[in-house]
């Protein structure tokens, strides 16, 4: 049955002109057997034809009703009203551009959000089955994870990757590359096959083993060439020769982490991968298919306790905790995303509410052309109809210029991206986006096209009508609808600005706050020592001192060294034991901060000294050990004494003691970030350091003045040292500040830019709304200034309801606010979402928006000379 | 128009159309002539609603139009009714009796 009417109608619509044929034949012998039935009965000719006609009725009428009946009316009609649209927003150019503007800019920020939200928080990671892949929260060594793996049975394979720098020496500049410690099972678990050769075997995954290494994409593009013939190849990464022996993907990344080389920890390091207590392997988990993340986290907890009892010294605090790798990766930015898409969200329903006010605009412009249609018979509902083609379709254009700026948006987005989302290096346009700026497009074209049509059919059409015949002077527009939109665009104007006030406000808190040193005027860069040529703490010693030495002899320059930059990310965490105390249990002991300094480093950093002394030249190898801790150490290890002259040690290390005497106290630095709190930290001298492999640090160089080629004038001097090290990380302090700051700074841009969008087109719906009633009641104006009233009078008058439902927007948006902020609060840097201060400012702010709007076109009305105007009467 | 007419109820159009297609194929006009002589002059279909009804029982495969010759020797429009179209007259038919035994029950005993 729904197949005949489906291909009746089609026959219909494909036969259409035949059709029209066959329907006028059949109507026209119908009419000439009732003439005949007429004249037969003796009617002359001319009255049987006049009766047939009369008792047929409206001829046209009956063909359209046949037509609709036939089911061809919908689609013909469609294409006429298209083609009608069309023709007439050509006509008015000036309307049209408005109305696809308004929408292109709402539907353009949300589809370039919606692209970032499709592509970090909807697609599907770039890994075989990827619901099946888990992350542990928690870091790990490789015994454990062997042990694990074999103790439980859920997961189909596990993998822990480590990266480190690694110095890659043999062509030209030595570079600095991120080396991937991994081990054979990483790749299985991630189910990536190289592009070219293959991945590390577990039979060569062994202390031992072959030196193979499995290059990136980039890595082989940029180093070796794009060579076809690689493989087997031999290439230098710090100061090893390893075979190449696969090239992964061009597509292909890692969860989270960076590398260029992988190599295998057995081969590469294997005292390292046997160390069980050193947990330093990011691990990522497959589960078996089918089974639940529950049974595999609890299988996972058994092995825990089972290894927390072979080993109670080192793995009593376990506690691995199995997160579905998706979550890990997006855990971080996805509640700023669905803020900023929601946020985006109300500028849309803003542009919305202006391309409505636009529409019932035009409609008033209009009303003569409608009422004569309606007059010819034409029915509401096509009228209707016939609107809302001419809606949809300018919400389509508006959605199609829209996506040509979310395109150039999203580029924007990429540049502005805060570290989390460094790993999308593209954000493409997928089938996805497009859906999305359709099904868009076409509720707003419909909704927002309905609205005021909807509206007019219930008379406000009438209404303008009355006004616009200038009849009454009474005839005051209070259309409901229109001030429903202007009052809920103020409202949304100023939820969205009280966001974007808390954000800015948080963002200056957080600029503001003293990172514990002077970020100008300083230049860093990381350097590496390779384990093979340094293996012994007194050649790393004596490099470093000889570099130092050479650049604090360039004039203007004062240059140290430090393991850990402040808010780069990384230390060294140690636990301490303090001497004369009762040791603490394994496990318990206090854990702090470990730093190596070489040179004046608090001096260059700028870093107060409280109390105590300075390290000094003496204060070197051979000579009694000393350390210089910072503020948080003493409030929580000593609160309230002095630690000066205390002695401490790392936990466990071997006996006796080789105690550090506190010999200072400086000022806190913010080393995890300006919005972390400060731990505790131990500074000791690079020159009694004990630990061998503490072979890499940076340098911090303060120039007094701008000093042109000192970078390259630094690479010389360590190259002059030795040619094989990488000079990497060449950044200022101050742009190490900025990029600690980036997520946050992402926020603000993004959703202050979203406030001033909503603002703006806020101000235009309230001006557009002035501007209109000015318009209409011209006359009205003319006559009260022709009997006497003043500027303000008529200021008054007009401006009256704008600065009402202005004001009464934005009570309702204050209200919304405080409802709604709150779901900001984790991205607020010590501001209460709900701060009056901001609220008020946002508020007086987009209060004066709004009277400006009022006034400018208010002031149009003072011009109105009252001659004229009563003549156009 | 004769005062004694009266006008179809909303929806048995289409029952007297099929009905009435029941026994032979007609035109258009002779399915109105028809309608009024069997009624006695006393339905008076609005020849204008006819068509639209003719069209919409076509689209739904209750009648197949074709052109023919008329008694007058003209070339016609002629409807013819359908398997489905004379199941459909079934139902309708006997919705009809039902509805028309149940609302004269009311009136008599109500």
């Amino acid at each position: 049955m729904l197949l005949h009417d489906l291909l009746f109608r089609l026959r219909s619509l494909m036969r259409r002109s035949a059709a029209e044929d066959e329907l006028d034949n059949e109507l026209r012998f119908h009419l000439e057997r009732q003439t005949d039935k007429y004249v037969k009965s003796g009617t002359s000719e001319a009255e049987a034809v006049r009766r047939a006609r009369l008792e047929f009725g409206g001829l046209d009428q009956v063909k359209d009703e046949c037509r609709e009946a036939r089911g061809v009316s919908f689609v013909e009609s469609l294409v006429q009203d298209l083609h009608y649209a069309a023709r007439t927003l050509l006509h008015s150019p000036a309307f049209t551009a408005c109305a696809v503007l308004t929408l292109a800019l709402g539907i353009g920020a949300n589809t370039a959000i919606f692209s970032v939200v499709n592509r970090v928080l909807l697609n599907p990671l770039p890994y075989r089955n990827s619901q099946e892949l888990l992350a542990a929260r928690k870091n790990d060594s490789l015994p454990n994870l062997e042990d694990i793996q074999r103790q439980t049975k859920s997961f189909a394979s596990s993998g822990g990757i480590n990266i480190e720098p690694m110095d890659f020496t043999g062509k030209g500049e030595p570079v600095r590359v991120h080396g991937a410690y991994v081990d054979a099972g990483l790749f299985v678990t991630l189910g990536i096959q190289p592009m070219l050769g293959r991945w590390i075997s577990a039979d060569e995954d062994v202390k031992g083993g072959p030196r193979n290494a499995v290059v990136s994409y980039s890595f082989w593009r940029d180093f070796m060439g794009a060579d076809p013939n690689v493989l087997g190849k031999a290439i230098r990464l710090s100061d090893n020769s390893y075979a190449v022996i696969g090239v992964m993907p061009r597509d292909f990344t890692l969860p989270k982490e960076l590398a260029d080389v992988f190599v295998s920890l057995w081969v590469a390091y294997p005292d390292a991968a046997a160390e069980r207590d050193v947990h330093f392997m990011h691990t990522y988990w497959r589960l078996k298919p089918g089974v639940p993340l529950a049974q595999a986290q609890a299988e996972i907890a058994q092995a825990d306790h089972r290894l927390a009892e072979a080993f109670p010294d080192t793995e009593k605090e376990r506690g691995t905790l199995l997160i579905p790798l998706h979550e890990w990766l997006v855990g971080d930015v996805r509640s700023a995303l669905l803020i900023l898409f929601g946020a985006v969200g109300l500028v849309l329903l803003i542009a919305c509410a202006n391309f409505a006010m636009l529409l019932m605009a035009r409609a008033v412009a209009r009303q003569r052309e409608l009422m004569i249609r309606a007059s010819l018979g034409a029915r509401n509902s096509r009228l209707i109809r016939q609107r809302l083609t001419e809606s949809t379709l300018l919400a389509l254009v508006g959605g199609a210029v829209g996506l040509v700026a979310a395109k150039a948006g999203t580029t924007l987005l990429l540049a502005l991206r805060p570290a989390e989302l460094h790993r999308f290096d593209a954000i493409p346009m997928d089938p996805r986006v497009f859906m999305f700026v359709f099904a868009i497009s076409l509720l707003t074209g419909l909704l927002f096209g309905l609205l005021p049509a909807w509206s007019a059919s219930r008379g406000d059409i009438a209404e303008a009508l009355r006004e616009n015949a200038r009849s009454t002077a009474t005839g005051v527009s209070r259309s409901p609808l229109r001030s429903f939109l202007v009052t809920g665009e103020l409202a949304l104007a100023l939820i969205l600005l009280a966001g974007a006030g808390l954000l800015i406000k948080g963002f200056l808190r957080l600029r503001s706050v003293d990172p514990g040193f002077n970020p100008a005027n300083i230049i860093t860069m990381y350097l590496q020592l390779p384990g093979t040529r340094y293996p012994q703490i007194p050649l790393q010693t004596n490099f470093r001192r000889e570099l130092l030495a050479r650049i604090n002899s360039f004039p203007g320059v004062e240059a140290a060294m430090i393991t850990d930059l402040p808010l780069a990310g990384n230390y060294v965490g140690h636990r301490v034991v303090i001497d004369g105390q009762p040791t603490p249990a394994v496990g318990t002991e206090p854990e702090v901060q470990t730093l190596s300094v070489m040179g004046n480093y608090f001096g260059v950093m700028q870093i107060p000294i409280r109390s105590g002394r300075d390290f000094r030249a003496m204060d070197r190898e051979q000579q009694p050990r000393v350390a210089i801790v910072n503020e948080a150490f003493v409030r929580q290890l000593f609160p309230g004494q002095n630690p000066i002259g205390t002695r401490i040690d790392w936990a466990r290390s071997d006996e006796p003691h080789e105690w550090m005497t506190i010999i200072g106290v400086v000022g806190d630095v913010k080393h995890s970030g300006l919005n972390q709190p400060v731990d505790p930290a131990v500074y000791a001298p690079f020159s009694q350091n004990d630990e061998a492999w503490r072979k890499f640090m940076t340098l911090v160089i303060r120039t007094r003045v701008p000093v042109a080629g000192l970078v390259e004038d630094v690479k010389k001097q360590v190259w002059s040292l030795d040619r094989q090290i990488p000079v990497s990380g060449i950044q200022s302090m101050d742009d190490l500040l900025a990029v600690s700051v980036a997520q946050e700074r992402f926020n603000m841009l993004l959703l202050g830019s979203f406030a001033a969008l909503a603002v703006a087109l806020a101000g235009v719906g309230i001006y557009g709304m002035v501007a209109y009633r000015v318009n209409q009641r011209t006359h009205e104006i003319g006559v009260y200034i022709a009997l006497g009233a003043q500027h303000r009078h008529v200021l008054r008058l007009v401006m009256k309801d704008g600065v009402k439902l202005g004001l009464l927007g934005i009570v309702l948006g204050l209200a919304g606010a405080i409802a709604l902020t709150r779901v900001m609060v984790s991205l607020l840097f010590e501001v209460n979402p709900t701060d009056p201060a901001t609220l008020i400012g946002v508020a007086l702010l987009l209060a004066a928006v709004a009277m400006l709007a009022c006034y400018i076109p208010a002031r149009r009305a003072l011009s109105i000379d009252p001659m004229t105007a009563l003549r156009r009467e | 128009m004769p005062s004694r007419s009266i006008d179809l109820p909303q929806g048995t159009l289409d029952l007297l159309i099929l009905r009435t297609l029941s026994l032979e194929p007609l035109h258009g006009w002779a399915v109105s002539e028809r309608i009024q002589q069997i009624s006695s002059d006393v339905l008076h279909v609005q020849q204008g609603s006819l068509y639209p009804a003719l069209h919409r029982l076509e689209r739904r495969g209750w009648v197949k139009a074709r052109w023919g010759t008329s008694e007058n020797n003209r070339r016609a429009k002629f409807y013819q009714l359908t398997k489905a179209g004379r199941r459909q007259l079934v139902v309708e038919q006997d919705a009809w009796q039902k509805l028309t035994a149940a609302v004269s029950q009311v009136l008599e005993t109500a």
